[in-house]
């Protein structure tokens, strides 16, 4: 499932949703509810008539002094502006059949995680995941209130469907499965701009941190992270050193390995010591004998 | 004065012209830089601080305790090696419980953390240790430049415990540029992250190098010769992640990306070779040209 997809799938609410999800006692699992795409089209189109009709409200009421101003022949083609816009609002308007106090109503829905239609079942929280945050010392979870400052200054949210604001709720929530099974939990470059901004100090990057340490244990690790894993173990370093660098400090009149793990191989036995008495090697899929990461 | 001097991973096994001027520059202020033998990744917040926080704090803790036998503070040229450490260091000194539950992976490798020693920044020593006055003594080539400060993330944030500067508005970055005679320019979002942290490089380059576009786009409005920053992994998101840039999105950008100990290197007379210069992948020679113009002007003068 795409990243836009998952999102939509959790918050994807429609006329429809609502007529589908019958209340609680019928038991669907959350994960099964159907998203009607096609709504979410709808809602789409709506903010680009929007739009339109505000640029078009503009252009009529600018071509409207002018026609004051200048000549008849100006008028005419004012008309001819309006016209065209009209037929461009009408066609759109035709294409998307939604009405506009059920497009505000929409617009509504998409802004929260509590609207109506959204049915969280009881099978799909988990307290225990919430519990982890606080007793990890990030109790702040529980003080934020929704007011979005987080993801109006967030650089990855900006691109990516990552949305910090739902995965604080989701984590109050204790919506576990939604928050480590998407992607998206992993575009944060902990920037910590959220955090420094936070009216109620929630300490959103912790959030994320231990978020990600749940994914991990539960096998959400993509395969780049394995590797840079790996070469810690193997080497001590992230970025190893390579040829052309060791060629480069022995110019500059550097010793040609620095004075780290990679002249000290008892240093490194220590590494490799710790990661096996933490578990990091079978976290990741490392094989301590083959030097390799399995699959 | 003695410093524990921590490498870290990118500056000394890929720019280690970064390294060279940061020795040359210590030994001309007096200060001690020792090396830490045997010191390891801090390790990389975005991998280990995500996947496993016990296996994080325990590889940071044994940095830590190489510094604590050398009974001296620890200092780092990278944010990522300096946030990673500094809330080690923090987190292990505050919580007696999670001290315990460290040294007992610690007594497997014989070492025990003890919570003696402070991680601090190079920019910081530079800033609070060191001192305007000294540091005009010393970098005696002045640098007609105009060039766009990058702080990168984990130098000031979060601010709550690290409370160097102001986050949004900091200046340390920038009085520190400006005592070489560079100018720091003004530019959109200039707070904004350079796009490698927490894993997104290794995960999805294509969304880290968007956020580096955007900075490029930004620096570029302004103007700037070069950029400066303090951190080997955004240099690394300039120099590399500029030519990712041009060929992902078609232009073609050409600023020159200084850790701040190389453009000290520039303003203490050292030559592009021992700031290995050449270890980038976007040339300093636009910048360089425009200093040695203006070298010859003064001397023709």
């Amino acid at each position: 499932m795409s990243l836009l997809k998952s999102l939509k799938a959790f918050f994807g609410s429609s006329d429809k949703d609502v007529i589908k999800n019958k209340p609680v006692e019928e038991k669907a699992p959350i994960n099964n509810r159907k998203v009607d795409t096609n709504s979410k089209n709808k809602n789409f189109s709506t903010d680009k008539i929007t739009e339109e009709k505000k640029k078009a409200k503009e252009k009529v009421s600018k071509a409207k002094e002018e026609i004051k101003e200048k000549t008849s022949k100006a008028k005419e083609k004012v008309s001819e502006t309006t016209e065209e816009i009209k037929e461009k609002v009408s066609k759109s308007t035709e294409n998307s059949e939604v009405n506009p106090s059920e497009k505000k109503e929409k617009k509504g829905d998409n802004m929260t995680l509590l609207e109506e239609n959204l049915v969280i079942r009881p099978d799909s929280v988990n307290h225990e995941f919430t519990q982890l945050f606080v007793d990890a010392g990030i109790d702040t979870v529980e003080h934020c209130f929704q007011c979005g400052t987080c993801s109006g200054g967030c650089p990855s949210g900006r691109r990516t469907p990552y949305k910090i604001r739902q995965i604080v709720r989701k984590c109050l929530l204790g919506l576990k499965d939604e928050v480590i099974s998407d992607p998206a939990l992993w575009m944060c470059t902990t920037c910590y701009t959220c955090q420094e901004r936070c009216p109620r100090s929630v300490k959103i990057v912790e959030i994320i941190k231990l978020a990600r340490n749940e994914a991990a244990k539960a096998g959400f690790m993509a395969p780049a992270h394995r590797a840079t894993g790996s070469f810690v173990i193997k080497t001590g370093h992230a970025v190893p050193i390579n040829d052309a660098t060791k060629i480069l400090r022995k110019k500059v009149g550097l010793s040609e390995l620095p004075p780290t793990t990679h002249s000290n191989p008892k240093a490194l036995e220590d590494i490799r010591t710790i990661v096996e008495a933490t578990g990091f090697d079978k976290l990741i899929g490392y094989n301590m004998e083959t030097n390799e990461l399995t699959e | 004065m003695e410093i524990a001097y921590f490498l870290g991973c990118i500056m000394n096994n890929r720019y280690p012209g970064i390294e060279k001027a940061t020795r040359i520059l210590f030994e001309k202020l007096g200060i001690g830089l020792n090396d830490m033998d045997g010191a390891s990744c801090c390790p990389a917040p975005g991998v280990f601080g995500s996947f496993d926080r016990k296996t994080w704090l325990s590889i940071a803790a044994r940095n830590l305790t190489i510094a604590e036998e050398m009974n001296s503070d620890l200092m780092t040229e990278c944010n990522g090696c300096f946030g990673s450490l500094f809330e080690a260091n923090l987190e292990l000194k505050e919580e007696e419980s999670l001290k315990n539950e460290i040294n007992e992976v610690l007594s497997e490798v014989g070492k025990e953390y003890k919570g003696s020693i402070n991680v601090r920044h190079f920019a910081e020593v530079l800033y609070n240790a060191v001192g305007f006055d000294k540091l005009d003594e010393i970098l005696t080539t002045p640098l007609n430049l105009d060039v766009a400060v990058h702080y990168g993330c984990h130098f000031l944030k979060p601010t709550e415990v690290i409370g160097l500067d102001n986050a949004e508005r900091p200046t340390i970055l920038d009085e520190l540029v400006e005592a070489t005679g560079a100018r720091s320019v003004p530019y959109k979002d200039k707070m904004m992250c350079c796009g490698a942290g927490g894993g997104l490089r290794a995960r999805d380059k294509d969304v880290a190098i968007s956020m580096t576009k955007e900075k490029l786009d930004n620096m570029v409005d302004a103007g700037v010769d070069a950029i400066v920053e303090i951190c080997p992994f955004c240099h690394m998101q300039f120099d590399v992640g500029q030519t990712e840039v041009n060929q992902k999105y078609g232009t073609n950008y050409s600023l020159p990306v200084f850790h701040l100990a190389q453009l000290y290197g520039l303003a203490m007379g050292l030559n592009k070779e021992d700031l290995t210069l050449d270890a980038n992948e976007i040339s300093a020679d636009p910048a360089l040209a425009k200093l040695v113009a203006e070298l010859d002007a003064n001397i023709s003068e």
